[in-house]
């Protein structure tokens, strides 16, 4: 995709948000409020020569050369099937020795906490979840993020280039996510990925029922819960036609904003795209069937331990899983997680992922990856390194909605890539070199290159962490 | 099984009309298989020590490239395997947790009222545990188990299992846990200084203690937490105290020096800062090599390479997982540590054998010798990687079982085209 193509996607975007109610109050023309401020940095084009490269759409070339100009993957050469180096003009452009190294798209993280929950994780940092009410649609998490978490750095170091960052799970509704670029910023709008859509969190099981039933409030049961997601939709098409028929007719009063509504009417609207933390296979299918009832669509169910139970019904409705390598047990919810999840979801032919959601999983989604591929093949599953680099490149970028701008190394797409000094898929890679839209961010061998956030200054660390 | 062994000829008389169906008093040779012992520090993954293994009534009987196989042995191709001992976590919860959130299954913990050196957890292990199932067939062969940390200080016994079951339990009160920190401060008051002066009152108190005289006035320990800490003291067991900050590791090392302790430092984030001084006093660390996070004020010099630093300076280790479902983790924290500079074959010694010497356990465990008992895991390649698995365990000279209930949940599902699930 051009820069040209971005920014007509991004004002497509804009334009669809306007239709929001709650932005018909802005003021046209100048920017809007919230809004990403996040500029690519201006980058020499370069080439890296001679790495193994996962291309995060399920490909693997050995010993090839991949150009960036402007940001962005301008070529793919050494492959059969494209044109070979030859033909591509190397004059001018600087050479990043890839040879014996692998080169992965920049990890994207689905499911993350940072800035939210940051490190030091005191009482005066917990921003993660607003747990007074069963319904909270009306917060942004984005409101919440501390850009100087250390936790960035760390997830830097770890590859991470795009990550979505969510509310917690103790409510039915836990309010809008944002998708950040892992850049050193000082305000959260710095961190917005340009032109991605508002996420919607919500939560099944037992947390909502916990939280709320622990003190005597609704839900306290399953039912509750469902019964707490329906009366919510239900609630958002009477706002959403009351809207609808001030539109027609502007002669009637303004109904007043509803934080909350709106970003359910964003779901109806098709502008927020859910992303549904839900363990139980029985539950994942009672939400298929509310989202039927109420006429939107689930992009993501998150942790989803017991999506191999349902893979096939994944796969029908065409809702990604979001899942862990092998965490599980510290709730009966996840008393029946497998190490096969993954690849039994993969192999369905539905979307799977791995997240992290954790600050020490971010930091090696690799590894997560690695370990959901190896329980695969110990049970003689059939899957290959590339197709499983999906599931924490191409498949999290699609399911949030910016598979068409990042998340595999094919020409027109950000340089948002990372090159490791081992198979990433091993224990012992460290990335070596993380760029996002090809600028440098991360150098593990310069010192230089090592974002340190303002809380860590002075702090006797003594290296890197 | 274990005990079958020891009872000798009776012994297998028993084993014979056991239920097991394991195979047992059978003897097994694992061929050429590329062995990483521990029981001398020679080898690095990659060296070819390659060796012959003959198992006998749940021993290793011989060891080398030229053994006679007996007749009738069960013979295994160790053919481009590796062999190391079986994993043992230093620090777990293994038996006693089973759902972390659900309050009927967890035993590792009492409310604020209960906490104190006479708890003692051996009493709550539950052999059949789902948790130890899964985590043996990963190659987790032993383990501590430890009560949490709580309201106080010292928060009692912990024990060493073997990962079999019934005959779980190794060695009951192997050592003493305990925590100081920001944690313990807020339930003694607010403050880390009462931290410390409580560990230390509790230690004063021990001079001249007579049970049977004593009467426990307020911020006194009572009678049955004195006789507890006593024998702890007086055995010289493990006082394995949970302590991250650099100060506090002083402040804990300055009480191990004056009252005698045998310390072991757990958690230990910034023990790297301290490495010479634990190094010099012989006080070994037990680690999670992942705790890279500056998660609280007490752990601000959190730093990937911890363990490395520390094994520079001298310092003895152990690798654990802070994840108590995870336990399985183990080889994967290693290798990280090794990612980050450490030693392989000390960070294999970290989650084999080292645990066993820290722990002062019956020196045959954590290594493959003559003698010793049969307790070893095969591995398709570097056991400290990712993309490997363990092709077989075996625990006391009989093989794991390797269906878990969670390769049994795996099989039912791996093919919905039958309309999923077997009801």
């Amino acid at each position: 995709m051009s820069f040209y193509s971005l920014a007509i996607k991004l004002t497509q975007c804009l334009v669809a948000l306007s239709l929001l109610p709650g932005l018909l109050v802005a003021q046209a023309g100048s920017r809007q409020p919230y809004e990403s401020t996040y500029k690519p940095m201006a980058v020499d084009d370069f080439v890296i020569t001679g790495a193994n490269v996962y291309t995060g759409s399920g490909e693997f070339f050995e010993n090839t050369d991949v150009v960036v100009r402007q940001g962005r993957i301008a070529a793919i050469g050494g492959r059969s099937d494209e044109m070979s180096m030859d033909a591509i003009s190397m004059d001018g452009l600087r050479q990043v020795d890839g040879a014996g190294m692998w080169l992965s798209p920049g990890l994207i993280d689905v499911h993350s906490h940072l800035g939210t929950y940051p490190s030091p994780a005191i009482s005066s940092t917990q921003d993660g979840n607003e747990m007074t009410s069963p319904n909270t649609a009306r917060v942004w998490v984005e409101h919440s993020v501390w850009p100087q978490d250390p936790q960035f750095d760390l997830a830097l170091a770890g590859g991470v280039t795009t990550l979505q960052i969510l509310p917690g799970s103790g409510n039915l509704f836990g309010g809008r996510g944002v998708t950040l670029k892992n850049v050193p910023a000082r305000t959260v709008q710095e961190m917005k990925f340009p032109g991605a859509k508002h996420s919607l969190k919500m939560a099944c099981g037992e947390n909502p029922k916990r939280v709320y039933g622990g003190k005597s409030l609704a839900p306290s049961t399953r039912m509750g819960n469902v019964a707490g997601y329906r009366e919510a939709w239900a609630k958002a098409q009477a706002y959403q036609r009351k809207w609808a028929a001030y539109r027609e007719d502007d002669s009637k009063p303004q109904p007043d904003r509803d934080l909350g509504l709106e970003t359910l009417v964003g779901v109806l609207e098709g502008e927020i795209i859910v992303h549904n933390h839900c363990y139980r296979a029985d539950e994942m299918a009672y939400m298929i069937d509310i989202a039927q009832e109420f006429g939107y669509r689930i992009g993501t169910f998150h942790h989803a331990i017991e999506a191999y139970k349902v893979a096939d019904l994944l796969a029908q409705e065409g809702i990604c899983s979001a899942m862990w390598a092998d965490w599980w047990g510290v709730k009966l919810e996840l008393f029946d997680g497998v190490q096969q999840n993954v690849a039994l979801v993969h192999q369905a032919k539905a979307c799977a992922i791995v997240h992290s959601d954790s600050a020490l999983g971010i930091q090696r989604l690799n590894q997560e990856a690695s370990k959901a591929l190896t329980s695969a093949r110990r049970m003689g599953m059939n899957i290959s390194k590339a197709e499983a680099m999906q599931w924490i490149t191409l498949n999290a970028a699609t399911a949030l909605g910016m598979g068409e701008e990042t998340g595999s190394i094919e020409v027109g797409k950000a340089a948002d890539i990372v090159l490791w000094d081992d198979d990433p898929f091993s224990v012992y890679a460290h990335a070596q070199k993380v760029f996002i839209d090809g600028h440098l961010y991360y150098d593990k061998q310069d010192a230089t290159r090592q974002p340190r956030s303002d809380f860590e200054l002075g702090q006797t660390v003594g290296g890197l962490r | 099984m274990k005990l079958a062994n020891r009872l000798g000829l009776l012994g297998m008389v028993v084993a014979c009309f056991s239920l097991n169906i394991n195979t047992y008093a059978e003897t097994v040779v694992i061929t050429q298989v590329n062995l990483h012992s521990q029981n001398n520090d020679g080898y690095r993954f990659g060296d070819h020590l390659t060796t012959s293994v003959v198992v006998k009534d749940g021993r290793i009987v011989a060891l080398g490239s030229d053994v006679q196989i007996p007749a009738g042995a069960q013979v295994v191709s160790g053919k481009g395997l590796v062999m190391t001992p079986g994993l043992f976590a230093a620090y777990s919860q293994l038996g006693l947790d089973e759902i972390g959130l659900e309050a009927s299954t967890v035993d590792s913990m009492l409310d604020d009222t209960g906490y104190g050196p006479a708890f003692d957890v051996q009493y709550a292990i539950n052999d059949e545990s789902v948790v130890i199932d899964v985590t043996r067939v990963e190659g987790v062969t032993h383990a501590i188990v430890a009560p949490r940390v709580g309201p106080d200080p010292l928060a009692g016994f912990g024990a060493a299992i073997s990962l079999s079951s019934p005959s779980t339990l190794l060695q009951p009160r192997v050592a003493m846990f305990g925590q100081v920190g920001s944690n313990i401060a807020a339930k003694v008051g607010g403050s880390r200084a009462e931290v410390i002066a409580r560990l230390r009152r509790g230690l004063e108190d021990l001079r001249g203690f007579r049970a049977a005289r004593y009467q426990a006035e307020p911020k006194q320990y009572s009678r049955y937490d004195m006789v507890a800490l006593k024998q702890a003291v007086d055995n010289k067991l493990p006082f394995v105290i949970t302590v991250h900050r650099a100060n506090e590791i002083r402040q804990v090392l300055s009480l191990a020096q004056q009252y005698n302790l045998n310390l072991v430092v757990r958690g230990g984030t910034e023990a790297w800062k301290v490495a010479d001084e634990l190094a010099q006093a012989g006080i070994a660390v037990i680690l999670d090599p992942l705790n890279n996070l500056p998660r609280s004020f007490d752990r601000l010099g959190a730093r990937n390479d911890n363990a490395t630093l520390l094994v520079q300076a001298g310092v003895k280790i152990a690798i654990v997982v802070s994840n108590p479902h995870n336990i399985r983790l183990l080889r994967q924290h290693a290798g990280n540590a090794v990612a980050h500079g450490l030693d392989w074959n000390v960070a294999l010694r970290a989650i084999t054998r080292t645990p066993v010497e820290i722990f002062g356990l019956d020196d045959s465990l954590g290594k493959i010798a003559v003698g010793g008992p049969a307790t070893f895991v095969l591995w398709q390649g570097d056991p400290l990687e990712v993309t490997t698995w363990p092709t077989k365990v075996m625990l006391d000279g009989e093989w794991v079982d390797p269906r878990s209930r969670q390769v049994r949940l795996f099989e039912r599902y791996r093919d919905l085209s039958a309309g999923g699930g077997q009801r």
